[in-house]
């Protein structure tokens, strides 16, 4: 037996900044929420409305600042037309690059469709600058029909398979990090989405003032649902590395034994996780509980997907390679960190009070026939009722 | 459970295992992370590496001498000489152990096929190299390589490797690290010449030699001679230099800060 002690050792950096956390993080949700959005806005399922008016303004101000983040992670942003100028089909990143704004435009469009009527019905109204800008946006007097709003969310739906499909596997193929380096993570990726978007709805649904009952019930079956589809998953890796040695469960492995800081992260994750579960089980029986409830609960589950990448993203970069123990990383103040983190959340609030200010997003309705504002039918009466003197006094 | 209820629930089930049922093979089939041609070069050639760890003494010239050719930023490194105190525990004598680590250039290099521009590639004569013109800087390389052989050179912004001094060979010299090798412990050479000084040495420690991480299926062509298996994976060691603290509780035990 023999010890050995590392006397000269280079100290290696992390590569992928805190913005990569938050592209992952944003991404995530916005196709989640599309997802979460689909019965009420593509399939016209009037009970699902309140939830797919919810879902699309996150889904749209995630979309749109999503690719912020991206771009901030390149150390060279302004040479992000090299992505166009040189194609290159054998690299999931590349892929990625042509899908990331196909997808873009995809949802832009959907909502869009989806707001016109409103938009328009505003233009009509006398709101000095909200109504011309209401005009503007809703370009002409046409009428898309329901088909074209189905088929363009279709569409949506289809390209949000390929981010999910990029994002997981342009991680998942990396070898030289086995914790990464297992099939299961592009579906964890998927799932710890569908919490963090099912958390995002029950936070905007309490701060919008909305408070719909069917979205927080629908909410917390997602939630429930995510949760149990996020277990299984995170098992199944598990015992598949039991098993039959996955190299990503034996550095998980190795790392939580030999980390006190990876001890923390994996009781603390696994006390989250565990705890959300819990209690979205729990809450969703009582409509009471989950009216009061939702809003805290959703906060929770968005923190689980943000620390998922965060752990996933970061933490395993900090596992060291080729030399022994951990690299030790702080979050920097500056952009590579703490302002990153911030500023992209700044950023994201901004999206969502411009949509706010500008969009008449409540009574986005899928049904055209239906003129808006006035007899939005699957506007639940709280919604109108509730909505206008708290969010609406500014413009109308 | 209402219908509309259950079609989410379904809907999110099929998505979840839709996404966790393409098998990864399938997709490397489909070509997606393949290595793409190799371009520029000689192809007449393929560069190697062999180093004998029996001649290094750890005195870091080919560090320092990378380091100044090359000009890389303070703290990040194409080569350096890994260094480890091993103690024997029953006797408790105690020897050094060096390990010279640089890109290995490998025949399936992992770092390839990720670039999402090209701009790194494998020349026909092996060299792997990044066009700093064409590097967004994305980091993709940086993560991909299992030897941490890759860092963003922070004048550049861009990614930063080892080329085995591809300009000094062009120019009929040695690499700097092998230039400055006081016990000639670094021996390159054109590995399809078979009278090269290399391609002797291949042919004569063949079973002896080593290479890093083969079980991650690269193919390093660098290649160590006197090597203990043991470190060719990552070291089971003691951090020890992170232990080093000053009065301040500050770490002083490394020089190569970053």
């Amino acid at each position: 037996m023999s010890l050995v002690t590392e006397v000269v050792v280079p100290r290696y950096g992390i590569a992928w900044y805190p913005w990569a956390v938050q592209y992952f993080f944003l991404i995530a949700l916005s196709y989640s929420t599309l997802w979460l959005a689909a019965p009420g806005l593509i399939l016209g399922k009037q009970a699902w409305m309140p939830t797919a008016r919810i879902a699309l303004l996150a889904c749209v101000s995630t979309t749109l600042v999503a690719p912020v983040a991206l771009l901030a992670d390149l150390h060279q942003p302004l040479r992000f037309w090299h992505f166009y100028g040189y194609p290159t089909p054998w690299s999931w990143m590349s892929l990625g690059s042509f899908i990331l704004p196909l997808y873009l435009g995809a949802v832009v469009l959907l909502a869009w469709l989806a707001w016109r009527p409103a938009l328009k019905a505003r233009s009509r109204q006398n709101d000095g600058w909200f109504s011309r800008v209401a005009g503007w946006l809703a370009w002409g007097e046409w009428q898309a029909p329901r088909a074209v709003l189905a088929l363009v969310g279709l569409g949506a739906l289809i390209v949000s398979l390929g981010i999910m499909l990029y994002t997981g596997f342009e991680v998942a193929i990396v070898k030289g990090r086995p914790l990464w380096n297992t099939a299961w993570l592009p579906p964890m990726f998927v799932a710890t989405g569908v919490i963090g978007a099912c958390g995002l709805v029950l936070v905007l649904n309490r701060i919008s003032s909305l408070r719909s009952p069917d979205t927080n019930r629908q909410m917390l079956a997602a939630l429930v649902a995510a949760c149990a589809i996020t277990g299984f998953i995170a098992l199944t890796w598990f015992l598949d590395g039991v098993n039959a040695v996955s190299g990503s469960v034996a550095a998980a492995l190795n790392s939580v034994s030999h980390s006190a800081a990876w001890r923390t992260t994996a009781i603390e994750g696994g006390i989250a996780g565990v705890l959300l579960a819990a209690l979205a089980l729990v809450m969703r029986r009582s409509p009471a509980r989950r009216r009061a409830m939702g809003w805290l609960l959703g906060l929770l589950a968005l923190h689980v997907a943000w620390m998922f990448r965060w752990v996933v993203l970061m933490n395993v970069q900090s596992v060291a390679r080729n030399s022994a123990g951990f690299h030790d990383y702080h979050v920097a103040f500056g952009s590579y960190g703490l302002l990153g983190i911030v500023g992209i959340f700044g950023l994201w609030l901004t999206a969502v009070l411009l949509i706010d200010l500008f969009v008449p997003w409540r009574e986005a309705a899928n049904d055209p026939r239906a003129e808006p504002v006035s007899s939005a039918p699957a506007a639940p009466d709280i919604s109108s009722t509730s909505a206008s003197p708290e969010g609406a006094p500014s413009h109308g | 459970m209402d219908p509309i209820r259950r079609s989410l629930l379904g809907q999110l089930a099929r998505l979840s295992a839709g996404a966790a049922l393409v098998p990864l093979s399938s997709v490397a089939g489909a070509g997606i992370n393949a290595q793409p041609p190799r371009r520029e070069g000689d192809p007449s050639k393929r560069y190697g590496m062999l180093i004998d760890l029996r001649r290094c003494i750890g005195c870091q010239a080919c560090t320092v001498a990378c380091h100044i050719e090359n000009d890389a930023p303070l703290g990040n490194f194409r080569t350096v000489v890994s260094q480890f105190e091993v103690e024997q525990e029953s006797t408790g004598e105690v020897a050094t152990f060096m390990l010279p680590r640089l890109c290995n250039h490998c025949d399936n290099p992992p770092c390839v096929p990720v670039c999402p521009v090209q701009a790194t590639f494998q020349r026909q004569d092996g060299i792997v190299v990044v066009d700093s013109e064409r590097c967004v800087g994305c980091a993709y390389c940086v993560n991909a390589c299992p030897y941490d052989a890759r860092f963003i050179n922070e004048k550049t912004q861009t990614a930063d490797k080892c080329t085995f001094c591809a300009h000094r060979l062009e120019a009929g010299l040695l690499p700097a690290c092998v230039e400055s090798c006081v016990g000639g412990a670094r021996i390159i050479g054109d590995m399809r010449d078979p009278d090269s000084e290399i391609s002797r040495l291949i042919e004569k420690h063949r079973d002896e030699l080593m290479v890093l991480k083969p079980d991650k299926n690269t193919l390093p062509q660098v290649f160590y001679l006197g090597m203990d298996e043991r470190f060719t994976t990552r070291p089971d060691a003691k951090p020890g230099i992170w232990d080093v603290l000053g009065m301040d509780g500050k770490e002083v035990g490394y020089e190569f800060g970053h």
